[in-house]
């Protein structure tokens, strides 16, 4: 399965976009930042790739100035 | 010649239907055996070995065929169930969640914590044999929880999920357990205590 992970850039903003993404029912998986990408938190946020909530999930984040990264992964 | 179609079948079928097989053959007639999974081609390979019977293995597609001759009788008294082993991805160990948050501390990091560590067991080289839900950890085997995908995956691939009863009772959430089964403290207890290793996350 290929999924888009968002990176932020503190724990702190990757809690505030876990609770902004949960109250617009938003579907997400919180994980470990994969060790690949360089990161100074270590969790992400992992949608799936061919969900057609990417866009909404983008401007949802940058509504709430959270800035990010996003990387593509394959994972089980 | 006789052949054991055992496609779709998982351990131990193959290795009772192989045995019974070659239990109605004659001496030096062939059976052949079809199975479509490799942790049952090892298991039945490992059992007719150990009878002293040369196999010849093929590989059709996704089905693998073992052709064997009957060079001797097969002891009755052979258990053929215990060449059955689990796949080796299965660890002997396993996770205790008793609450809906990892760690000490701040209870917002310890929610988004827990999520990441329940997302990443699925991933994890070995998987555990048991995730046990107790008192508040109940809240993340429900319909609405945040790792539910992660932990019907594991259920899936063979991981097993008990949920208190009491606890589920106690916060009025029977009717909305999402994945694995309702359990008791003598269920759990036996688990925890057979385990090699608990993990308290």
């Amino acid at each position: 399965m290929f999924y888009k992970i968002f990176i932020f850039e503190s724990s702190h903003k990757v809690l505030k976009a876990d609770k902004v993404l949960t109250e617009n029912k938003i579907k997400f998986d919180v994980i470990p930042t994969p060790k690949e990408f360089s990161s100074d938190c270590g969790l992400s946020i992992r949608i799936k790739e061919s969900d057609a909530e990417l866009l909404k999930v983008e401007a949802i984040l940058e509504k709430n100035d959270l800035n990010f990264k996003v990387h593509n992964k394959e994972m089980k | 010649m006789k052949t054991v179609d055992a496609k779709g079948k998982l351990c131990p079928v193959p290795l009772i239907m192989t045995k019974k097989a070659l239990g109605e053959i004659k001496e030096d007639e062939s059976l052949k055996i079809l199975i479509d999974n490799e942790t049952s081609v090892k298991n039945v390979t490992r059992f007719l070995e150990d009878q002293n019977l040369k196999i010849a293995t093929a590989k059709n597609g996704n089905v693998f065929e073992l052709m064997v001759t009957k060079t001797g009788e097969i002891p009755e008294d052979i258990s053929a169930e215990k060449y059955c082993t689990p796949d080796d991805k299965q660890g002997n160990y396993v996770v205790s969640i008793q609450r809906n948050r990892l760690g000490d501390g701040d209870e917002e990091l310890g929610k988004i914590l827990i999520k990441a560590f329940v997302n990443t067991l699925p991933e994890n080289s070995i998987l555990p044999k048991t995730i046990i839900f107790l008192n508040s950890g109940i809240f993340l085997a429900l319909n609405d929880s945040p790792v539910i995908d992660s932990l019907k995956k594991l259920e899936q691939s063979g991981v097993e999920i008990l949920s208190c009863g009491t606890c589920l009772d106690f916060y009025k959430k029977k009717d909305e357990l999402g994945v694995g089964r309702v359990s008791n403290m003598y269920d759990i207890l036996e688990r925890l205590s057979a385990a090699g290793n608990v993990l308290y996350p």
